[in-house]
């Protein structure tokens, strides 16, 4: 493996439901390597947003250590976190989340605003990124003139404005049409292929997961290596994926 | 793309919420700002009027005491009977009083002070009378009567006046055209034609001799037969006329309305003869008068309670409106918009951020409502005061049966005419006293406009802000 960019030990998390209290986390332990790109399965509820909006530092566990990029992130008052969202986490979600009244190019360059940097510096590095995911010329049309496709390439590169250390994609391509699905996981594969983005990707889809180096199954509130094959996931166990 | 351009773009988002909110929002304000100067204008009327008829209530409570305890003596006017049957023209007589009864007067208790008038009735060699008053500040501040109160051109005579003379308009008549008997109107104003109102005029600065001695004119009083014919101080007319220590009246002051009658008693007891007459009743008169301006008083002082009372309350209202209007758009805005906060913080948007995003927001919109309410209230001023608060009471030109001054108060819904022409004719600016949006006014409303809009967002904000990014991301 190569240098741990996160390592979570002992990580318990426990909510109330109403009256009753649920632990999706149970004593979890995972490591995930630098440049690594890391699927998350497992079945509805079984805490598999709820881990990785822990490693986002959007939600908080009960316990344990969480250390991104060598920071124990578990503990840290959210006064913080932010500032560990914003320059060391990017994240892609299923809806796209992008802001209805920004254009693509402003979309991307919010992340940036965020974190301070200038505005020539964000126009041009949001421009360049644009260009990564494929949406050169689609720079000032704003979400909704855009297809499902093209709103989540622009996410992936707001996810990737701030050079974070690690991309969180949950269900990216969940609400993505079979054409789109392969183009934005292959858009995943290859910026992690050719520009060493660590990305840790939640997804129900066994053949999106596949696609990934490591596959990890989430059960009874921890993790385990998947070691079957590629596109090669036992039948009986499918349906725990829909 | 900075935090004010995401501000306009959000609001840009929902049109049409946008613009009945600001139209809504532009009312409220409208009101901030043309209320406090609306109310100012008719307090500022109002307070004129309360003024005035407080004044004319201390004239009159100062003069009805006075004349209350001013006692009057004087021998009553004679002829001669055989003059009256001879068929020539009548000449009264006037017997005057002499030092002895002066003396006797001062010595009477309970007296502040005596005055004394000089008249010596006209003759056929002078067919005017003469009037000696004393010149001296204390008498004219205990009776004004002494002096004559209509002056028509030039002045009237002054403390140290001496060789001066105030002719009243029938004698003025009389020294120019002796041989015209002038007119009287049936109302018993002299009826002078413009020639001689021109002559009388040009009187003024020139001397006359009386009784042998010049006199500088320096005034010419209103038509006046009683006291009147040429007035002059009293050394001067007791010098021309032979009379010095002599007088034709007293006016004598007692120190208590209490006291009026016995010392009038004792006068009388001086000489059987004398004609003594106090103005105690006169305090009888009084009372209504000053009953009637204690009501026209309070009628303006509840008048105004009950403009700034209604004025105060809209203002409350206008108040509580835009900071509700403010406050509920942009709760339904954060509730709306919770799953973008929860990206915004995602994406490591700091709780200040988001706070100040939705605090410029709120601003914005009352700043642009702020600027519409401005446009707005310097043209609909008048209309929109006269709509949210009630005129003020209008007392007409004329105050009761006092007439102190010559000046006149008129009112108006939007203002109030405060001069001295009675003829003041509605509409012309000259001392009109109405509402006005000056500048301070309208950064003061831009000021409120600012503050109720921080206020409105700033819970909002703050829940925005203190939304938690998981149960913003969850939220659907």
């Amino acid at each position: 493996m190569n240098d741990c960019v996160l390592k979570i030990e002992n990580l318990t998390k426990t909510y109330k439901l109403g009256k009753r209290n649920v632990q999706p986390l149970t004593n979890l332990d995972l490591e995930i390597g630098k440049g690594e790109f890391t699927a998350i399965m497992g079945p509805s509820g079984s805490g598999k947003t709820t881990l990785l909006n822990i490693i986002g530092c959007i939600d908080k566990a009960t316990s344990g250590t969480v250390l991104l990029d060598g920071v124990d992130i578990a503990k840290m008052p959210e006064s913080k976190l932010y500032k560990i969202r914003r320059d060391k986490i990017g994240f892609v979600f299923q809806n796209f989340n992008l802001l209805p009244y920004l254009n693509a190019r402003e979309n991307v360059e919010l992340a940036m605003e965020l974190a301070g940097k200038f505005k020539g510096q964000r126009k041009q590095r949001a421009l360049e990124l644009l260009g990564t995911v494929g949406l050169s010329g689609r720079e000032q049309h704003r979400p909704q003139r855009l297809s499902q496709g093209e709103q989540q390439r622009v996410a992936i590169a707001r996810a990737l404005a701030n050079d974070p250390a690690i991309i969180l994609a949950d269900e990216p391509t969940g609400n993505l049409d079979v054409t789109n699905k392969q183009e934005i996981v292959k858009l995943l594969s290859d910026l992690n292929q050719k520009q060493g983005t660590t990305i840790i990707m939640v997804t129900h889809d066994e053949q999106v997961a596949a696609q990934t180096h490591r596959m990890l199954i989430l059960k009874d509130g921890k993790v385990a290596e998947h070691n079957q094959a590629k596109n090669k996931l036992p039948a009986a166990s499918k349906g725990d994926f829909e | 793309m900075g935090i004010l351009s995401r501000a306009t773009r959000n609001l840009a988002r929902r049109k049409t919420r946008a613009v009945l909110v600001i139209a809504a929002l532009s009312l409220a304000l409208t009101m901030l700002i043309v209320l406090p100067p609306s109310i100012q204008a008719r307090q500022d009327i109002t307070r004129q009027a309360v003024d005035y008829f407080v004044e004319i209530n201390d004239y009159v409570t100062s003069t009805v005491t006075l004349s209350a305890t001013e006692i009057q003596c004087s021998y009553p006017v004679g002829f001669d009977p055989e003059i009256v049957f001879s068929g020539k023209d009548v000449w009264f007589t006037q017997p005057l009083m002499n030092d002895t009864i002066y003396s006797q007067v001062l010595s009477i208790p309970d007296i502040i002070n005596v005055i004394p008038l000089l008249r010596v009735l006209g003759t056929p060699d002078r067919p005017y009378a003469i009037t000696g008053v004393p010149l001296d500040n204390a008498s004219y501040q205990m009776d004004r009567t002494i002096l004559p109160t209509n002056i028509t051109a030039g002045r009237n005579l002054e403390v140290g006046d001496k060789g001066v003379v105030v002719l009243d308009l029938w004698t003025a008549q009389m020294i120019i055209n002796p041989n015209i008997r002038a007119w009287l109107s049936d109302t018993g104003e002299l009826v002078l034609n413009e020639t001689t109102i021109e002559k009388l005029t040009a009187m003024v600065g020139g001397t006359i001799t009386i009784e042998g001695h010049e006199f500088t004119v320096v005034g010419l009083a209103g038509e006046s037969l009683t006291t009147g014919g040429a007035i002059m101080s009293l050394a001067d007319a007791w010098e021309i006329t032979n009379t010095t220590g002599q007088a034709w009246q007293y006016r004598i002051f007692a120190d208590d309305i209490n006291n009026v009658n016995t010392i009038t008693a004792r006068i009388q007891s001086i000489d059987p003869k004398l004609e003594v007459t106090s103005g105690v009743s006169q305090q009888n008169i009084a009372e209504p008068l000053k009953n009637q301006i204690t009501t026209l008083t309070q009628t303006a002082q509840n008048n105004l309670n009950q403009i700034q009372g209604i004025g105060l309350m809209e203002i409350g209202i206008a108040v509580v409106a835009a900071t509700a209007i403010i406050l509920f758009l942009m709760l339904y805005s954060v509730r709306e918009r919770t799953k973008e906060i929860g990206t915004l913080k995602a994406m490591g948007a700091g709780n200040g951020t988001i706070l100040g995003q939705f605090m410029t927001e709120g601003v914005l919109l009352s700043l642009i409502a702020a600027v519409i309410a401005i446009a707005l209230s310097v043209f609909v001023l008048p209309l929109l005061a006269s709509l949210l608060l009630p005129a003020p009471v209008a007392f007409g030109p004329s105050i009761g049966p006092v007439s102190m001054s010559n000046q006149t108060l008129i009112l108006y819904p939007d203002g109030v005419y405060f001069g001295d022409d009675p003829n003041f004719i509605p509409g012309q600016e000259s001392n009109i006293i109405a509402a006005s949006i000056t500048p301070q006014i309208l950064l003061m409303g831009l000021g409120a406009a600012l503050l109720l809009g921080a206020l409105g967002t700033l819970y909002p904000a703050l829940k925005a802000a203190r939304t938690k990014p998981a149960e913003a991301m969850r939220y659907e």
